[in-house]
């Protein structure tokens, strides 16, 4: 319950809590791109 | 020429080679349309679910919140439009991170869910399903918060591994759709009524804003359809503009209009109407429908009281309140 006081607090006073520093992929490395969902070719007509 | 028509949302815009679509994040390259911004989101923070804002989907929990760059919607008072009003090149910070890096970082930080939000998560679609299909491997939960542009393939097929939504329904009036945010209101309803039907938890907010949403007979149509439509015990959240982006010729909302389009909305017969964005509010707290018993008392995004029984109903009169505990 204090920590969740804690994170309100906090969040109400900067807007919220980084956590970037957090994400283990922070580490610089590149991604492959990845290919989207609904999508189709667009046929031209005529 | 190898154009694509992106079909996610209603927009269907048609993207020439090279192209980027109009949220500027799914690209088409060599043909193929691309989700440019999978894996790299640019604002990561921990948040109460408070603030979605969700107060009826497991009060005082911790959320783990990504958004990217992008969106599909160009709201002229956006609060966010550094991030969403932006490609990804133009982010100051990119992290990589891919679903699996997101839910470790979720879990290690205790938290009970993941947020899509800050811009609108449905731009970075293909990543926040992955990441959620994920996430419920794990026990976490998956909330969406969004302006619910999307057509409907796609939102159905979310539904499948997202827990709860808060919708954005930035007004019950298409000209204000077309007028302020470059979108239509009919897709924003579908989705919520495809939300309702999937069974996913659904709250909606409406950004009450001086002079351009804040008409009573709008706000008593809006509050009407909710009840029809999505059930009278869906939670609304009346929200508080401030001025932001292009739109800082308007004044703060008066908390007078707030109290008023509160009232309509309770007239209107809906059970649980909030107001967001005054800190302190009487009505940031959850009352029992029956005997106005308060069952959550919040202050600004912080639960001080939590009075619900372990099965969701008031401890006096043992009515049943709607969510999910």
């Amino acid at each position: 319950m204090m920590r969740r006081r804690f994170l309100a607090l906090l969040a109400v006073v900067s807007g919220s809590l980084l956590t970037g520093k957090n994400i283990p992929a922070a580490r610089q490395r590149e991604l492959s791109l990845h290919e989207a969902d609904f999508y189709k070719p667009h046929d031209l007509a005529g | 020429m190898r154009d694509v028509t992106c079909e996610l949302c209603p927009r269907y815009c048609t993207i020439p080679e090279g192209g980027a679509g109009d949220c500027r994040v799914r690209v088409n390259i060599d043909g193929k349309l691309v989700a440019t911004t999978y894996g790299r989101p640019s604002s990561v923070h921990i948040d109460p679910v408070e603030k979605k804002p969700l107060y009826h989907f497991h009060p005082g929990s911790a959320v783990f919140s990504i958004a990217t760059a992008g969106c599909n919607l160009h709201c002229r008072n956006c609060q966010n439009w550094q991030l969403s009003q932006r490609g990804g090149e133009e982010m100051e910070r990119i992290y990589r991170a891919e679903p699996k890096d997101v839910v470790d970082a979720a879990l290690t930080e205790n938290c009970h869910s993941i947020a899509y939000t800050y811009s609108d998560p449905i731009i970075f679609y293909e990543y926040v399903y992955d990441t959620s299909a994920l996430a419920h491997d794990h026990g976490l939960k998956n909330i969406f918060v969004t302006a619910g542009y999307i057509n409907e393939k796609p939102m159905r097929r979310l539904c499948r591994v997202i827990d709860a939504t808060n919708i954005d329904l930035k007004a019950f009036d298409d000209g204000f759709y077309r007028r302020n945010c470059s979108g239509s209101l009919k897709p924003v309803l579908d989705a919520m009524v495809i939300a309702r039907e999937e069974g996913v938890w659904l709250e909606v907010t409406n950004l009450v804003i001086p002079t351009l949403n804040d008409d009573m007979a709008t706000v008593r149509r809006m509050a009407h359809w909710i009840r029809e439509n999505l059930g009278e015990e869906t939670p609304l959240h009346f929200s508080r503009f401030t001025p932001h982006y292009q739109m800082r010729n308007l004044p703060p909302t008066p908390v007078e209009s707030l109290h008023r389009v509160w009232n309509e909305a309770r007239d209107a017969g809906l059970k649980y109407v909030y107001v967001g964005n005054i800190f302190g509010h009487k009505s940031e707290s959850t009352y029992c429908p029956n005997d106005n018993t308060r069952l959550i008392h919040r202050v600004g995004f912080s639960v001080e009281e939590y009075n619900l029984t372990r099965d969701g109903r008031c401890p006096v009169c043992r009515q049943s309140v709607s969510g999910v505990w």
